[in-house]
């Protein structure tokens, strides 16, 4: 199957990319993938177990945990989601054509986007205001409307995550912005 | 054992494991959200007992332990229906009881550091610390060890080994 033009992206200047950045070698020595696999999976339980846990105390669960002080935790979060971003990288750059067309990744995308959108418009508008509660004080509904949208995003990351070896290319080929 | 293992490969639960669509990908997503759970919350307890967010109260991080049980009853139903599927790729490979053992250890000394020291109102001693900073790789570990389930198995099938002998 010839696949549509594609004037956006370009995924054989991305495999070039790879192979000069070495990432292309790496991605497909004997060890490369599992490697990238891993790092990907432990960074998705840190996250999950950093931020996740905020949303829950946030939504009110755990509320002997003292708010302001979890939140100390949001930077191994942010390191988790930096080695799934490195990991991710490693899939994508080497086998661009299996990724960007996937319907289950383009939905896996989105929502990390939802997430990120929903974080800064978090911090921009609500997290100020929890440092300054009392400590084991229910979260303002504000703020578990925030968690809650945190939460299901993140989940819906990892089952979409899950699912991108079902919706490959080409028997999947999704390119909503392909000429 | 592998007579059992090839008779169970036959059955209905098996083959519906492997052979339908949706089967095995939700299997894998609900393993993947109770490893969240599960593992997610070990690395959250150990760091806090290595003294991340050390001005949050210990005792009361034992409240993601029933989370965590989730996540461990969530893992170990799909984890049991991924099994069906493909019991001899698991069964005759070694990684697969290293991952166990790494959990099974990561999960005992999670509760073991509750209960010694959670209580005390002080933060941990060294040697706590170094019991969780073990857990926290063994969690590792034991993540790892489920990827490489993947690439290191030596049969898919008991029928691979037939049809090799054949």
């Amino acid at each position: 199957m010839a696949y549509p033009q594609d004037n956006l992206l370009d995924p054989v200047a991305i495999v070039n990319f790879a192979i000069d950045t070495g990432i292309f070698d790496f991605a497909y020595s004997a060890w490369g993938w599992p490697i990238a696999e891993i790092v990907h999976f432990v960074g998705l339980c840190l996250l999950i177990g950093t931020v996740g846990v905020v949303d829950l105390r946030i939504l009110g669960f755990m509320r002997g945990i003292s708010l302001p002080a979890l939140h100390k935790v949001v930077p191994f979060g942010v390191l988790g989601f930096v080695l799934n971003v490195a990991s991710g990288t490693v899939f994508v750059a080497s086998s661009p054509d299996q990724y960007l067309y996937n319907p289950a990744f383009q939905i896996k995308m989105v929502l990390i986007a939802l997430a990120g959108v929903n974080m800064m418009l978090f911090y921009l508008t609500t997290a100020g205001k929890l440092k300054r509660m009392r400590p084991l004080a229910q979260a303002p509904r504000r703020a578990r409307i925030f968690a809650g949208i945190s939460l299901t995003s993140w989940i819906l990351v990892i089952a979409f995550g899950r699912v991108i070896t079902a919706f490959r290319p080409p028997a999947w080929f999704w390119c909503g912005w392909c000429g | 054992m592998m007579e059992t293992i090839a008779w169970f490969e036959q059955t209905g639960i098996s083959r519906w494991v492997r052979e339908d669509f949706f089967a095995y990908f939700i299997l894998l997503i609900f393993h993947a959200w109770g490893m969240a759970l599960l593992v997610g919350g070990g690395m959250a307890i150990q760091l806090r007992v290595l003294g991340v967010a050390r001005q949050t109260r210990l005792s009361r991080w034992t409240g993601l332990f029933p989370w965590m049980k989730l996540g461990a009853l969530l893992a170990i139903v799909s984890g049991l229906g991924l099994l069906a599927g493909y019991p001899a790729k698991a069964l005759t490979n070694w990684v697969f009881a290293l991952k166990f053992v790494l959990l099974i250890g990561a999960a005992w000394l999670t509760a073991n550091i509750a209960k010694v020291s959670f209580d005390k109102g002080v933060e941990p001693v060294t040697l706590v610390k170094l019991q969780a900073a073990l857990a926290l790789l063994m969690w590792i570990g034991a993540i790892a060890c489920g990827k490489l389930l993947l690439y290191t198995n030596s049969m898919l099938l008991t029928t691979d080994v037939i049809f090799e002998a054949g």
